[in-house]
């Protein structure tokens, strides 16, 4: 066993905050084990206070780049759920066809740019590219096609502009759907290709679980395999009834821990997972064919605790959205599309609504005057979720592998992070740089 | 598939209007466009924080501007046009997260895949302040249509 330890993974820019992890091993005893997450504090719900309802999507959008169109839905539905709009059975599909894309987006984006060099043990996809480049080109391939449908259904690829409270500005045309149709029939063999891949270096992920309480939407009515509708559940929860969506706040439980800024979350235990493996571990059974496939490749079945499993749901997942999507847009062709006119009366109320980001359950609640204006916010994003689980999983985790010396345990611990996908920094991008000409 | 005529030269503004001065780059697109009638061979993109999807944004085009916000040590308001290869990123990436990203490590990705712009040009200014306020500094909001003076320039 390595009787000395000092890892340090430290990044604090000037404004941008990320998540720090430290560990510290004197003659063989743990002194330090933490998740750190110095983020600076976010005010997004003060900045839609005093803004009227139809504005509060254009700047939810606007707090991460990737869970853009998930923000949008989740404020539209919170929208709703105040001012008591309804949405027609076909706007509720395209927007369902419309997160589906950012579910592909996000997933393939994740297991290819970030946890492939891990497994290939490359330091990023750059220097994977002559490594490996059919699967970065796959990659790629599937990721393009993901933007482009986010582009039809969204108006753009990031930062919505067809949404609306009670619907949609635009809707696509029925000859754009039909390629759409046949550019994601065509990505499937794409992502079999990715999974193919995946899984001739699972073996590099570290072997660790931790038994672990998901949280996750679920929707009984009809049985669905949710991203959207339905309540919240956990794997604690034991067959009762999902939880209203408008009681999140009793779910989440947030609090204020000394080692992060952002707050941290847990419902029936310490602390609670989300995103893809707990929406797998409690709606598997209602996964598409394709999706079921691709967890036997994996032998990933309900129940499973090991965090890296995450990404094999994510894999599942793009499946399953792909392979849906697909089958919906049949549905929306038989019925046929029209034109819908939207029609709001502002008035005073209180709405949540909660939509799954790739990364996990988002909540977003609004209260609004009787003039349609904003009095009070609030949002939870699923990484806050996630912060104290990431911890209780260092706290096995450091000594389970503590043997394998510092640099491998680091990078465990840094796999272990990139496995929850997390959300962190994610709000500016700005250059850095200095002039070399 | 979206049936998109792509043209040839495309300007990117990337940027957090929730964000200070980190918005500058959103909102000279949002100017520009309103002249992209003059424009016809110019696609003007508002790409947000997309990071990664700029990847597919640069794909097929011969020529590519990119404004963004930039930290360069320079007086607060400089507006500095560069290349690529005239800089290094001192960015601190602990790759952590999808979230964080490099616009130099995603042209140098699109290199490495052959999908690059010949021709890369950055208009980049450096901000005043960067924290949670949708509006710009005094510093860069008294020089927007010098900005866009200055990116006309090189437009085709």
């Amino acid at each position: 066993m390595s009787k000395n330890i000092d890892i340090n993974v430290h990044h604090l820019t000037r404004v941008e905050g990320h998540g720090n992890i430290r560990v510290n091993v004197t003659n063989g005893k743990i002194e330090m084990c933490q998740w750190q997450v110095p983020e600076a504090p976010r005010f997004f719900e003060a900045m839609v206070r005093g803004r009227r309802w139809d504005d509060i999507q254009t700047i939810v959008s606007r707090i991460c780049g990737i869970c853009s169109i998930t923000h949008s839905l989740a404020s539209t539905k919170a929208v709703e759920d105040a001012l008591g709009i309804e949405v027609s059975e076909q706007a509720d599909k395209l927007r369902i066809l419309m997160h589906y894309s950012e579910q592909l987006q996000s997933h393939v984006l994740h297991v290819g740019y970030l946890v492939a060099p891990d497994l290939f043990r490359a330091p990023s996809v750059v220097p994977l590219i002559p490594k490996a480049t059919d699967a970065v080109k796959t990659i790629i391939r599937a990721h393009r096609v993901a933007n482009t449908w986010s582009d039809l259904l969204a108006g753009r690829t990031t930062h919505p502009t067809t949404l609306i409270p009670g619907g949609l500005t635009q809707i696509p045309k029925p000859d754009q759907l039909r390629d759409l149709q046949d550019t994601l029939k065509a990505t499937i063999p794409d992502l079999v290709t990715i999974c193919e891949v995946v899984l001739s270096v699972a073996d590099k992920m570290p072997a660790f679980e931790r038994q672990t309480e998901y949280v996750s939407l679920k929707q009984d009515n009809p049985p669905t395999y949710t991203f959207y509708h339905g309540g919240i559940t956990s794997t604690d929860c034991n067959g009762q009834p999902p939880v209203p969506v408008q009681q999140w706040e009793s779910v989440a439980n947030e609090y204020v821990h000394p080692q992060s800024t952002a707050k941290w979350t847990k419902w029936h235990r310490d602390s609670y997972a989300v995103g893809a493996l707990a929406r797998f571990n409690n709606n598997a059974e209602l996964l598409s064919p394709l999706g079921k496939k691709v967890a036997e490749m994996f032998g990933l079945e309900k129940g499973n605790c090991s965090p890296f499993m995450n990404n094999v749901a994510q894999l599942v997942e793009a499946a399953h959205v792909v392979e849906t999507s697909i089958h919906m847009i049949d549905e929306l062709l038989t019925t046929g599309l029209k034109e819908e006119k939207v029609k709001v009366t502002p008035k005073a109320g209180r709405g949540s609504g909660c939509v799954e980001a790739p990364r996990g359950i988002l909540f977003h609640t609004y209260e609004f005057d009787k003039n349609g204006e904003c009095t009070a916010a609030n949002i939870c994003i699923p990484t806050n979720q996630n912060h104290a689980n990431i911890q209780k999983d260092f706290q096995k985790f450091v000594p389970e592998f503590l043997d394998q010396g510092q640099d491998e345990l680091r990078l465990g611990l840094e796999m272990l992070v990139r496995s929850y996908d997390p959300c962190i920094s994610c709000s500016t991008h700005m250059l850095n740089v200095e002039f070399v000409k | 598939m979206s049936g998109n005529m792509t043209k040839n030269t495309i300007v990117l503004g990337l940027g957090n209007p929730l964000m200070g001065d980190e918005a500058i780059g959103v909102k000279l697109i949002e100017l520009l466009q309103s002249a992209s009638g003059d424009f016809p061979e110019v696609d003007f993109i508002d790409a947000g924080t997309g990071g990664m999807n700029i990847l597919h944004l640069l794909a097929n085009r011969n020529k590519a501007i990119i404004i963004d916000c930039a930290l360069m040590n320079q007086p607060p308001g400089t507006i500095k046009r560069f290349t690529p290869d005239e800089v290094q990123s001192v960015k601190n990436l602990a790759h952590l997260s999808l979230h964080e990203v490099d616009v130099l490590k995603v042209i140098e990705l699109a290199r490495s895949l052959g999908e690059c712009p010949e021709q890369i040009t950055f208009f980049a200014i450096q901000p005043e302040s960067i924290e949670q306020r949708m509006s710009l500094s005094e510093s860069l909001a008294g020089r927007l249509a010098d900005y866009v003076q200055t990116i006309k320039k090189d437009l085709p």
